[in-house]
């Protein structure tokens, strides 16, 4: 044992010089191989990225929550619920056949549910945002619980417009609340209201209804107060049933900031359908294996992926579930809701949309109505809210799934091999080859090094100027003129080019001695590899999205020494800074749109955080 | 306040205006009840509540809401209106108070009327987010915070009676402020010039200490009766500086305490509430011994070590801490891994609204997930707090020449 230990302290005597040697020497290892190190991280991190919708990583879906118990009733609608709901389809078409106004409609609605004894109301609401101004008409009905006081609430709710769009009419989403309204009401075993809304519109009015439920001002909007209201909401299913009839039905559960609802819920609703005999999909991928029509849908395997990988089974698998996350990121990464119940999730109410994927057969009234009923039951059996931390997650496919530790490291390792760089640039802007003659005495064969001062606060001053300089474009870009034209926005994407020039001119570093930009680029890849990390577990697409624009590029930013180089380099991190100024056109207007109307941080959080991160790159190429 | 040099006589009163116009945008409202920025002791909506209650002749002591000093109680009950106007101007006259009790502090650590540092240094206190927040929150951390400054700024020009008064008022309503006592009156005994290079044995004998606390008791008595007599009873005594003993309320907030208790069975709860609150006590006596050379450096260890441990602490404790790092340049040179401190911090500041919004507001994530951050954040403040202990006994070893190592046995 003491022989070993004597090996271990290599070097004799001295404990704590042993220590110093061997703390130098690992430290020498690793600052020697930080960039194969780093290297290695944007390796594993990428790859873990593509392997996300490998076949065989994560798993199939489970129930947590024991009260759930989903499918485990009889259902009880039956074909004389779906003759009453194909009354009511018949007055709906004839309310879109007269071209009828919303007003007009939302009293249709109100009426019909008054005539089955259910109190109900109408509310009208008014946006006013920079992109345009829409309003309109919401009916809704409350059905107080037989058998509780009310404290809680379930919604189901349909919008006028479906999810499709084309201005596709989701009649017969509507038609489905009614004849449910009518059938449910007939029976005593719910334990919370149920509360039936019709939004008008598509995302708007379900906006406004659920602002003025619970009482959360916007300035953007005028609505009326509602006159009948309920418990605390736990629940909300939001059904959209564009087609004539339906094959399957598929699940969008993403909501607006990238929160997902419970796991619980989507996968008792996945259950209930599949148990009732109509197949699940996720959002609308139909999986061709499936289904023959739907062949097309193979397309995603690109052309030039020879046959025999295009036919196997396992690439195939690959190819649908990198599908589905795509769409997943999609969502999550804008911070857009992929359907109406995505506006639920900003009061912590858990939803998802139900869509039934139009086709010609089979499934039509009968189907839906019975899975609804059947998992209302479900969330009825609830005694507390759906916890646990089975919110984060990716859905692979409609009963496949990846937990957060599958997917959520390679977001992290990204951030830490920025962190890495970051700090060793750092570390190197302290030092100088000394280049004064060395006498003789300590002429040793090393190289000789001294320290230098590093400027902190003459650039921590230039990265809160950008940063502000982010906060005033998103100014700028919420002014309704502004974002309207074109011209400005091109006029706006000019100006923020020249600001490296202007931040290099205004702000020279004193001398060539000093490490300004080195001192930048540690201190952007710091703050870059900050916000990768905390965003991952508020929105891992975002972060992901992150990682891969600011990773690679951030890090390769360096100080170039020729002229028109620099300034073209430096452009093309301008580019990838403020670009989404001018393209695609539509894709900034949605996030404005989100902005304003239903507060989908995307918009703020690119312009302030993203963009003035990329703008430092910038300017640490140019300086 | 003496003659103030030009540029701090522009940024006080600047910075204090902006602030007084953003309470007026509605900014309190929004913040009042964060869980980072007041605690059940330090928080104006109970407080006003506590007021409530005395103004209409019930006990505001008898319930379990209301945890603030009688001093308080009397103070806003006969002399201060409570509008919320008269508030925002009280928060911001105690910050502006604060800033030039910390200048006043640089000033005659180093000797000298007035220097080009005044301005950063009062900004280093104004600008601060972790003490701008609490104080836009109206938490009455502010003033706990101006006390403390304004009762070392009086040690340090020597005024014994002056700064033993504010300590006991401090003491009185945040009674863990106790652990600045020892330093205060070594500080009194001794002066506030730097001796971190030069360490030497402390100046005088400590006879000296005994009227210095006495002074401090009689105030402390005389605060006491007065309290008893606002109050009307003795409750307050168990409500008050109890509640900073006991617990009871379990409000989450940055420290390390209310996750602890809230998991701990009943039966071991008085034994580590009396760990923890020993734990505070047991930093003075080493601290004070090792930078007997520099008693106001121990001082600021001290509050560091508030920052990081009391009770019901907010932003704003460590926030003092980090804001008077400012004091001490002589130390930057010795600190050992500055970025990693401030990386540190910077991830604790994004992560603790992130997941205390995400455990209460969105409902995604669970009290782990907030006192997952509350350990981050005792993380950063506890290497902010070996940082600057480092770079404080560092710094008397000198220069290393080329080669050299410092090692700690």
């Amino acid at each position: 044992m003491e022989r070993l230990l004597r090996r271990f302290r290599r070097g004799g005597g001295d404990p704590n010089a042993t220590r110093i040697r061997r703390r130098q020497t690992l430290v020498r290892h690793l600052s020697n191989r930080i960039s194969l190190i780093n290297l290695a991280l944007f390796v594993a991190a990428y790859v873990w990225m593509l392997v996300i919708p490998f076949p065989n990583l994560g798993r199939f879906t489970y129930i947590d929550e024991n009260a759930l118990q989903p499918g485990q009733v009889t259902a009880y609608f039956d074909w004389g619920n779906v003759h009453t709901a194909d009354l009511y389809l018949a007055d709906l078409e004839s309310l879109r056949d007269l071209n009828s106004t919303s007003a007009e409609r939302a009293s249709y609605i109100t009426t019909q549910f008054k005539r089955l004894g259910i109190l109900a109301a109408s509310q009208a609401y008014e946006f006013d945002a920079s992109v345009g101004s829409l309003k309109g008409v919401n009916a809704y009905a409350a059905f107080p619980s037989p058998r509780s006081p009310g404290t809680e609430a379930i919604v189901i709710s349909a919008s006028w417009l479906s999810r499709s769009g084309n201005d596709t009419l989701n009649l017969r989403g509507i038609a489905t609340i009614l004849a449910l309204a009518d059938f449910l009401k007939k029976y005593s075993f719910w334990a919370k209201d149920l509360v039936f809304v019709v939004g008008d519109g598509y995302l708007d009015g379900m906006q406004a209804w659920l602002n003025a439920y619970h009482s959360t001002p916007q300035s953007n909007l005028r609505a009326e107060e509602l006159t009948l209201t309920s418990g605390v909401i736990w629940t909300a299913l939001h059904i959209d049933y564009p087609g004539h009839s339906f094959s399957h039905l598929g699940i969008f559960h993403e909501g607006v900031n990238g929160r997902l609802s419970n796991q619980d819920l989507v996968n008792s609703f996945e259950r209930i359908a599949r148990s009732s005999g109509v197949p699940t999909v996720l959002y609308d991928h139909i999986d061709w294996r499936d289904n023959a029509a739907s062949r097309a849908e193979l397309e995603i395997i690109p052309l030039w992926v020879p046959s025999f990988l295009r036919d196997n089974h396992d690439v195939q698998t690959y190819a649908f579930q990198a599908k589905n996350v795509l769409r997943h990121v999609g969502y999550q990464a804008r911070g857009k809701p992929s359907g109406v119940h995505g506006l639920f999730h900003q009061f912590r109410i858990d939803s998802f949309t139900i869509f039934a994927v139009p086709a010609t057969g089979p499934h039509g009234f009968h189907a839906i109505g019975r899975i609804v009923e059947s998992t209302l039951r479900t969330a009825n059996n609830l005694l507390e809210r759906l916890h646990a931390s089975f919110f984060f997650y990716i859905l692979t496919g409609p009963y496949r799934f990846l937990k957060i530790g599958l997917f959520l490291p390679s977001a992290i390792l990204i951030s830490v091999a920025v962190m890495f760089s970051g700090l060793k640039i750092w570390t190197d802007a302290g030092w100088v080859p000394d280049d004064s003659p060395t006498d003789s005495k300590t002429n040793s064969p090393q190289e000789q090094w001294t320290t230098r001062k590093r400027p902190v606060l003459s650039v921590l001053r230039v990265m809160v100027l950008t940063h502000i300089i982010g906060a005033l474009v998103f100014w700028l870009i919420t002014r309704s003129v502004v974002i309207n034209s074109q011209l400005l926005l091109a006029l706006i994407f000019l100006g923020v080019s020249t600001l490296p020039i202007v931040f290099v001119t205004l702000f020279p570093s004193p001398s060539a001695a000093v490490p300004t930009s080195s001192v930048l680029k540690a201190f952007s890849l710091c703050l870059a590899s900050t916000v990768i990390s905390t965003t991952a577990v508020l929105n891992f697409s975002l972060a992901a999205l992150l990682a891969i624009l600011l990773g690679v590029p951030m890090t390769s930013a360096r100080r170039i020494d020729s002229v028109p180089i620099k300034v073209a380099v430096s452009l093309v991190y301008t580019s990838l800074a403020f670009g989404w100024l001018i393209w695609p056109q539509g894709e900034l207007r949605s996030a404005i749109w989100n902005w304003d109307i239903l507060g989908v941080w995307t918009a703020p959080f690119i312009s302030i955080v993203y963009a003035p991160l990329m703008l430092q790159s910038s300017i640490v190429c140019l300086s | 306040m003496s003659k103030l040099s030009s540029s701090l006589g522009f940024v006080v009163p600047a910075i204090s205006t902006c602030k007084f116009l953003a309470y007026l945008t509605g900014i309190p409202d929004i913040l009042i009840h964060d869980q980072q920025l007041i605690s059940p002791l330090t928080s104006y909506f109970r407080l006003q509540e506590g007021l409530y209650l005395f103004q209409n002749g019930i006990d505001p002591y008898d319930g379990g809401s209301f945890h603030h000093s009688p001093l308080l109680l009397a103070l806003f009950d006969t002399m201060i209106p409570t509008s919320r106007l008269v508030a925002y101007a009280l928060w911001c006259l105690c910050d502006a108070f604060a800033a030039l009790a910390l200048v006043k502090i640089w000033r005659s650590r180093q000797r000298v009327a007035q220097s080009s540092r005044d301005a950063l240094i009062a900004s280093a206190y104004l600008l601060n987010p972790y003490l701008l927040l609490p104080s836009l929150a109206l938490s009455t951390s502010t003033v706990d915070n101006a006390l403390t400054l304004l009762s070392l700024s009086y040690a340090c020009q020597g005024n014994a009676s002056a700064s033993l008064l504010l300590l006991a008022l401090l003491v009185h309503m945040s009674p863990s402020s106790i652990l600045i006592l020892a330093p205060i009156i070594l500080l009194l005994l001794s002066d506030p010039l730097s001796h971190l290079a030069s360490p030497k044995l402390f100046p005088t004998g400590l006879d000296r200490a005994v009227p210095l606390l006495f002074t401090f008791i009689i105030y402390m008595g005389v605060l006491t009766v007065a309290s008893c007599i606002a109050a009307g009873n003795l409750l307050w005594i168990s409500r008050s500086w109890g509640s900073n003993l006991m617990l009871p309320d379990l409000t989450p907030n940055p420290g390390m305490w209310w996750y602890f208790f809230t998991e701990m069975f009943d039966h071991f709860r008085p034994f580590f509430l009396m760990v923890f609150s020993v734990h505070l006590l047991i930093y003075i006596a080493p601290i004070c011994i090792k930078f007997q050379y520099d008693p106001l450096y121990a001082g600021f260890l001290l509050l560091g070590v508030l920052g990081t441990f009391k009770a019901y602490p907010t932003l704003a404790d460590p926030g003092l801490f980090l804001s008077m790092i400012a004091l001490f340049p002589e130390v930057y040179p010795y600190f050992r891994h500055p970025i990693v401190t401030a990386l540190l911090h910077i991830h604790s500041a994004l992560l603790l609204p992130l997941f205390n919004r995400l455990w209460l507001t969105q409902g995604t994530g669970n009290a782990n997930f907030f006192y997952a951050s509350t350990l981050v954040f005792a993380c950063s403040n506890g290497a902010a707090l070996i940082d600057c202990i480092w770079a404080g006994l560092r710094i008397a070893v000198g220069e290393a020449k080329e080669g050299d190592h410092v090692v700690q046995e």
